[in-house]
């Protein structure tokens, strides 16, 4: 009786479908991946003053150095001492170039309602950011 | 007479045999530039948030995320507080614990467009306290 020798079968991994498997994974990521890109309105608040230490100063400003926008409830904006009205942002941009042709290093005081809307604060932000401006004080009455 | 032989078609293959590397490397780069962040909702949506003009980029790595809701609530790390007091210092404790974690803290600002302002002075009074003087208030872009 002849007796055929056994053949060895050769140990593989089928590598085929790797790439599919590499790619299910990459639409798995990119499908989940959100891109939370921080953008805003930046500002450095200034230190704390705490009443009865060398830290608070008081100084008395006049118009030419200190520009105040005092924001209303209802969103109106008042310049120093003008009556509140509403001012749109081509009329804000021009008053503020106005101002600063009095003096380049004038400060903006922003003082905002407590009631008036964080968006109206931003909207006069933005408008003093973008006239470049660094010398920006927020408050609130 | 001189022999002319039949050209054999030749069949085009496209190698795919780096397929795998490819598809690992793009793996790769979504794995390493995914970031988790750690806040599990994002509590104030971007059409709620304010439009500028003048915005910039505010880098990620430095950044805490405060949300001031509509309702005057406001978030740290998905925890909930009111600043109805002047005892109410969870804000300013938090970003005092987090400014030790990391001494060039950006506080980003999340805000409903229609919250009062009142509240995010308060929140901005306990951030001076906290001594993180800065602040991004983050917004959508104006489009042109």
């Amino acid at each position: 009786m002849k007796i055929g020798r056994k053949r060895k079968a050769k140990a593989e991994i089928p590598t085929s479908s790797m790439s599919d498997i590499a790619f299910l994974l990459i639409v798995f990521f990119m499908a989940t991946t959100k891109f939370d890109v921080k953008e805003g309105i930046r500002i450095v608040l200034p230190q704390a003053a705490t009443e009865g230490t060398e830290q608070t100063q008081s100084l008395t400003l006049t118009e030419n150095e200190m520009t105040r926008l005092q924001i209303t409830e209802d969103g109106k904006l008042a310049i120093n001492k003008e009556a509140p009205r509403e001012i749109e942002s081509g009329e804000l941009d021009m008053l503020i170039q106005q101002k600063l042709k009095l003096n380049q290093q004038m400060i903006f005081k922003v003082i905002t309602d407590r009631e008036a809307k964080y968006n109206d604060m931003i909207r006069v932000v933005d408008r003093l950011k973008a006239a470049n401006i660094e010398k920006i004080s927020l408050s609130t009455n | 007479m001189a022999n002319i032989q039949k050209e054999r078609n030749r069949e085009a293959v496209i190698p795919t045999s780096s397929m795998s590397d490819i598809a690992f490397l793009l793996l790769l780069f979504f794995m390493v530039s995914t970031v988790f962040v750690q806040e599990k909702k994002f509590w104030v949506e971007r059409d709620r948030w304010p439009i500028a003009e003048s915005i910039e980029r505010v880098p990620r790595n430095h950044t805490t995320t405060v949300y001031v809701m509509r309702d005057e609530t406001i978030l740290i790390d998905d925890i909930a507080t009111r600043i109805e007091s002047s005892e109410d210092v969870f804000v300013s404790s938090t970003l005092i614990r987090k400014k030790e974690e990391d001494p060039e803290l950006i506080v980003c600002f999340r805000t409903d467009k229609e919250t009062k302002y009142g509240v995010m002075s308060d929140v901005l009074r306990q951030l001076q306290d906290a001594q993180t003087l800065v602040v991004a208030f983050e917004t959508n872009k104006r489009a042109d």
